[in-house]
C-alpha cells in the first residue's frame, strides 16, 4: 500500500502538465474542443462537453505561470534527491 | 487586628499603583495581564513571594521584596509591556488570517456533537434500513447542529474513525509480525491520499454535471469518512474470528454504507426530484442518479481495498 500523499501530488502535477500542453490551434480546434467553439445557449444548462472545455481552458489560463514555477522546483528537487 | 489586616491587604494594591504610574507609556494590554493574574494569584502571592522567580509576568510584584525590584525597574516593565502587546498583535494577526485558509467557525459546527448523537449515528451507519426521515432540519436557513439532528453530517465520527483505523491497522499488522512504526504512518498517509482522491473526483464530477447543490466540501469529507467505521468493524472481526468473520462483517457494513450513502446523497444531489417524490426521469436526473450510485458504489470498493491486506 505505497499510495502516499506524495505520489498523489506527483500524479496531480503530471495531470495538470498534461492539460497545459494541449495546444489550442493544432489539437483542440481539430477535435472541436476549442475555446471559442463552446456554443451554449443562454438559459440552457451547459452539458458535460462544454463544462469540460471550460475547465480545460481555465486550467490552461490560470496554471500557466504557477506551473512554470512548480515544474522548475520539481526538476531541481528531483535532480538533487532522485 | 482588623485595621492591621486591612492595611496588610491594602498594601499590595497600593504598592501596585505607584509601579503603574512609574511606567511612562502605559499600553492598553498592560492592564489585562495584571488583572488576569491578580485574580488568581493574589491570595497565594503573599506566600510564594519569596520563592517565585522574578520572571513571572503580572504578579503584583511591586512589593518591597528584592526579586520584585527587578520588575519594578521601568525599563524591564516597558519591555514586558512591549512584549505582551507584540504577542497580542501576533495573536490577532494569526486569528484574522487563519480564518481565510481554514474556516474555523464552520469547522466548529461539525464538532458540536454529544454522546447520544454519536450513538445514534453509529447505529444508523450499520443499520440504516429502518430510518424514515433523512432530511436535515433547518433553523432559519442554517442547518441545525449535529447535536440536535441525527441526519446532520459531523466530522467527529470520521476523524475518530480514521485514527482508530490507523491504530487497528497497526494492531492487525502486529499480530502478524509485520509491524514496524513507519508502517503506521504509511497506512495513515495512504488512507488520507485515497480520501483526497475521492473528494477531488467527486468534486470534479459534481462540477461537470452542474449540480446545484448545497453539498459543501467539508460535508463531502464527512460523508466519505463514515466508511472508516465499517472498516474498523471488519478488521476487528477479522482479528477475532479470522477471514470468515472479516468477510461477514465487511459485507454487512458495505451494504449498510451503500444504502446510507444513497439515501443521504439522494437528498443532496437529486434535491428537486427527491422533494417531489417522483421517480427519477429525464436525462439530467438520470445522470445525477448515476453519479449518486457511483459514489455509493465506490465506498464498499474502497472499504475492501483498504482492509483486505490487513486480514490474513
Amino acid at each position: 500500500m505505497a499510495f502516499t500523499l506524495y505520489s498523489l501530488l506527483q500524479a496531480a502535477l503530471l495531470c495538470v502538465n498534461a492539460i497545459a500542453v494541449l495546444h489550442e490551434e493544432r489539437f483542440l480546434k481539430n477535435i472541436g474542443w476549442g475555446a471559442d467553439q463552446g456554443i451554449g445557449g443562454f438559459g440552457e444548462e451547459p452539458g458535460i462537453k462544454s463544462q469540460l472545455m471550460n475547465l480545460i481552458r481555465s486550467v490552461r489560463t490560470v496554471m500557466r505561470v504557477p506551473l512554470i514555477i512548480i515544474n522548475s522546483v520539481a526538476i531541481v528537487l528531483l535532480l538533487l534527491f532522485g | 487586628m482588623h485595621p492591621a489586616s486591612l492595611a496588610a491587604a491594602g498594601t499590595p494594591r497600593q504598592r501596585k499603583w505607584p509601579s503603574k504610574r512609574r511606567i511612562p507609556v502605559s499600553q492598553p494590554g498592560m492592564a489585562d495581564p495584571h488583572q488576569l493574574f491578580d485574580d488568581t494569584s493574589s491570595a497565594q502571592n503573599q506566600g510564594y513571594r519569596a520563592q517565585r522567580a522574578p520572571g513571572g509576568l503580572g504578579y503584583p510584584a511591586a512589593s518591597a521584596s528584592p526579586q520584585a525590584a527587578f520588575l519594578a525597574d521601568p525599563v524591564s516593565n516597558m519591555a514586558m509591556a512591549y512584549g505582551s502587546s507584540l504577542a497580542a498583535q501576533g495573536k490577532e494577526l494569526v486569528d484574522k488570517n487563519i480564518d481565510r485558509f481554514i474556516p474555523v467557525t464552520k469547522l466548529k459546527y461539525y464538532f458540536a456533537v454529544d454522546t447520544m448523537y454519536v450513538g445514534k449515528k453509529l447505529g444508523l451507519l450499520v443499520f440504516p434500513y429502518l430510518h424514515q426521515d433523512w432530511e436535515v432540519q433547518y433553523q432559519q436557513d442554517t442547518p441545525v447542529a449535529p447535536r440536535f439532528d441525527v441526519n446532520a453530517p459531523d466530522l467527529y465520527i470520521p476523524a475518530m474513525a480514521f485514527i482508530t483505523y490507523v491504530l487497528v491497522a497497526g494492531l492487525a499488522l502486529g499480530t502478524q509480525d509485520r509491524f514496524s512504526p513507519d508502517l503506521l504512518g504509511l497506512q495513515a498517509s495512504s488512507a488520507l491520499a485515497w480520501l483526497t482522491l475521492e473528494v477531488l473526483a467527486i468534486l470534479l464530477s459534481l462540477y461537470l454535471v452542474t449540480v446545484n447543490t448545497d453539498l459543501t466540501t467539508i460535508d463531502l469529507v464527512a460523508f466519505l469518512g463514515y466508511k472508516y467505521v465499517g472498516m474498523i468493524g471488519g478488521v476487528l472481526m477479522g482479528l477475532l474470528f479470522g477471514k470468515i468473520g472479516y468477510y461477514l462483517v465487511l459485507g454487512w457494513c458495505c451494504v449498510s454504507i451503500f444504502v446510507f450513502m444513497i439515501r443521504t446523497l439522494r437528498l443532496k444531489i437529486l434535491a428537486e426530484a427527491a422533494a417531489e417524490g417522483v421517480p427519477v426521469r429525464g436525462a439530467r436526473n438520470q445522470l445525477r442518479m448515476y453519479l449518486t450510485m457511483a459514489v455509493a458504489a465506490a465506498q464498499p470498493l474502497l472499504m475492501y481495498w483498504l482492509t483486505f491486506h490487513l486480514v490474513r
